[in-house]
């Protein structure tokens, strides 16, 4: 159960990383959301790309201590097994694991099914598939 | 805790040194962010008699206590600095997404005065304060300058301002271009830049921006974009953005058509909202907006975000161009090289009207949008008749004659709305402390589009003055002017983002101090009442079509109204802020002192 997002959309507000970082960190900080947003021109016109957890389960299959699973719908990760080696970070596709203070593994969890990027796009670019992945 | 990030950056050109001073609350309190913030910075940072291309002169960046946060259209920066075009304070905002990223970098506000040795960029992260090297862009476009040093610092994050060719050689109305479309446009802000040998801004940030109470200012924030319907789709200036003024300005007759000679234009249609939208391929929105006003449009090979209503006004009716894909092209011109399209249309308009009634052959005439083009680069390299007209079109028609047809107050080319259809919008314009300038207050809105006479002056100096604090609260606390927010609705988003209480009547007053705060540096400049006029020909000739037709604005009537407007804000017959007026208002004792001493009162 992925996010899914309709790019053409998407208008580069960012209320989404917004609010992401606030609800998980208790800040506002893009930088620190659990997906990410381009929206910029260039030469040939305006570019337009999303960076977040597609749920292939990659960085599940690096994380050399097993401290990575999924329940079909989100990443799971266990901070108390985790050994922040970054494994994971780079073996994501889409280059959206960070850590966090103690340097631990941050993927995003849907806000555990509700996520609040959707609630806050102003322009209902960002829903949620709604089929779950095999776990 | 709050949103303020506690840090002001000082950085001086000529001797290569960078500090940090602490963000003054006290400054905070009483003049909020941007706009005020950036006036307090500059009373203290420079002699309003500063030369404006001299070191000592500062450019000073100022973010708002909302910027960063999850409160809608709150990310603008504010550059704060004496303008080479008028001589008074001017300052102008940009959105994109550059607001916030000073906040996530870890500062306030930026205070760079000096010159540095060559062409220069500064580079700003939360680690690193460096001047770098920008030789290699000389006379570089705006939008290769961003691309350069996008790809130069390799971080596709990084957000930049630049100037181009324009503001490297100092023409008087060089803007700052940042994200290719978005212009911190007028006063010659970009000159400041280029007479300090500064290239370009590049800002990147990773810090959080904390707020007095997130769960408050999460809830606060969702409920006001939701009841004053920011993010409704059926907003106008959602599906339109402000081309949607185009009709309405022209049905209004105020739409300035051939250099204000007329309110009407005939090929309005091809270049209004409908049209416009018609060319649309994108919409996009500043970082943390709801509206998304921008349009990204093309036409030929001729594309931009834009063009925004004063530019439709100005580099199209005004210089009696109707053709939008040359519309598009001139906009995106301006963009690159750095100009303000408002002030190079109100030049080339000069120019046309000039030659067309045999005052001087500029070789140009409404219609010929083409040499327009050719104009706008001619200025922006100093090439030919561009020397003089870089240095605006009072100093033009002063050196050609037909002074009287530059369309200006106090050096500034006028905005979109021809002051005969909304009379309260002349008296706005000429006590904008920037000069020329529509963003000071919007009595349009009540006046032609509302419900107020727009032909009387009665009433008008409360009306104006008191739009104007509201408009200089919001754009020092933080808000676009695409939301039409109140100062209630101000003040609560204010009380969670930055604490405390801010009753509505706070807001204004707030307001109504950085009002004075700007017009003590333009009295201690030098000037007074004599420079609070309209062209003439506004007093002189009306108009011949729409509502305003053969509704005469008298000089006598004008300065009527200008005596009841200083009554009402407390400034003399001359038009200088009483020191009991200022008392009043709390600014502080020693700026009373030195404005006692400048201003003889």
């Amino acid at each position: 159960m992925p996010l899914k997002l309709k790019l053409s959309d998407c208008t580069g507000c960012q209320l989404c990383q917004l609010a992401c970082s606030a609800v998980h960190e208790g800040a506002f900080n893009p930088e620190k959301a659990r997906l990410k947003i381009i929206h910029e021109y260039t030469d040939q016109g305006i570019h337009i790309a999303s960076r977040h957890c597609i749920l292939c389960k990659k960085c599940e299959e690096a994380c050399p201590v097993g401290a990575i699973s999924n329940n079909g719908r989100w990443m799971i990760v266990d901070h108390d097994i985790c050994i922040g080696c970054g494994d994971c970070a780079r073996a994501c596709p889409k280059d959206v694991i960070y850590y966090d203070a103690n340097r631990k593994s941050i993927i995003c969890d849907l806000c555990e099914g509700s996520p609040k990027c959707v609630e806050w796009c102003p322009k209902g670019v960002i829903s949620l598939y709604e089929r779950a992945v095999k776990a | 805790m709050n949103s303020l990030m506690g840090k002001t950056l000082y950085v001086d050109l000529t001797k290569k040194k960078v500090h940090t001073r602490v963000t003054p609350p006290e400054w905070v309190e009483l003049y909020t962010g941007q706009k005020g913030l950036g006036a307090r910075i500059l009373m203290e940072a420079a002699d309003p008699k500063v030369e404006p291309f001299s070191e000592a002169n500062p450019v000073i960046l100022t973010t708002s206590i909302m910027a960063g946060t999850i409160v809608s259209c709150s990310a603008k920066l504010a550059i704060t600095t004496k303008s080479p075009l008028t001589g008074t304070i001017t300052d102008g905002s940009v959105g994109g997404h550059i607001g916030g990223e000073l906040k996530y970098a870890g500062y306030d506000a930026v205070v760079i005065t000096g010159k540095a040795e060559a062409l220069s960029y500064l580079y700003i992260d939360p680690d690193r304060v460096e001047v770098r090297d920008a030789t290699g862009l000389k006379g570089t476009g705006t939008f290769a300058t961003e691309a350069a040093l996008k790809a130069e610092i390799r971080d596709d994050q990084v957000k930049i301002m630049a100037i181009g060719p324009a503001g490297e050689n100092l023409v008087r109305f060089a803007c700052i271009s940042s994200e290719r479309y978005r212009q911190l446009g007028r006063g010659g802000i970009g000159a400041v830049m280029g007479s300090k040998n500064l290239k370009a801004i590049a800002i990147r940030g990773w810090l959080d921006v904390q707020v007095a109470d997130i769960e408050k200012c999460m809830e606060v924030a969702k409920a006001m974009h939701e009841q004053d319907a920011v993010t409704a789709p059926e907003n106008e200036i959602y599906e339109f953005g402000t081309p949607v003024l185009v009709d309405m300005a022209d049905k209004s007759g105020l739409l300035p058509t051939r250099n204000f000679q007329q309110g009407t234009f005939e090929k309005h249609q091809a270049i209004n909202g409908e049209s416009l939208k018609a060319l649309r391929k994108n919409k996009k929105a500043c970082f943390s907006c709801g509206i998304a006003c921008g349009n990204y449009v093309q036409a030929g090979d001729a594309r931009v975000e834009g063009p925004e209503f004063e530019t439709i006004a100005l580099c199209g009716s005004s210089i009696g161009n109707g053709d939008p894909e040359k519309l598009i092209a001139l906009n995106a011109l301006c963009d690159d090289l750095g100009l303000d399209t408002i002030s190079a249309g109100g030049v080339i308009a000069y120019m046309m009207e000039a030659t067309e009634r045999a005052v001087h052959d500029f070789g140009v005439r409404f219609g010929e949008a083409d040499k327009a083009l050719e104009i706008a680069a001619d200025i922006a390299h100093l090439r030919g008749i561009g020397k003089d007209a870089a240095l605006g079109s009072l100093a033009l028609g002063e050196k050609y004659g037909g002074a009287e047809y530059a369309m200006q107050i106090k050096g500034q080319e006028l905005p979109g709305y021809d002051p005969r259809g909304s009379w309260g919008m002349g008296l706005g314009y000429v006590s904008a402390p920037r000069g020329g300038c529509h963003m000071s207050c919007y009595p349009i809105a009540v006046e032609a589009w509302g419900t107020e006479d727009p032909f009387t002056f009665d009433g008008k100096g409360k009306l104006v003055a008191e739009m104007q604090n509201a408009q200089f609260a919001k754009f020092s606390m933080g808000v676009c002017d695409f939301w039409p927010i109140s100062s209630e609705t101000l003040g609560k988003l204010y009380e969670v983002t930055y604490g405390g209480s801010w009753p509505a009547e706070k807001v204004d007053r707030a307001g109504e101090r950085i009002f004075n705060l700007q017009r003590m540096f333009n009295v201690m400049a030098g000037f007074t009442r004599k420079q609070d006029y309209l062209p003439k020909r506004f007093y002189e000739e009306t108009l011949r079509d729409g509502p305003p037709k053969d509704k005469a604005m008298t000089r006598a009537a004008f300065d009527k109204a200008l005596d009841d407007y200083y009554d009402f804000r407390g400034w003399d017959g001359e038009g200088r802020p009483k020191v009991q007026t200022l008392e009043k208002l709390g600014i502080e004792e020693k700026l009373i002192a030195a404005y006692r001493k400048a201003a003889k009162t």
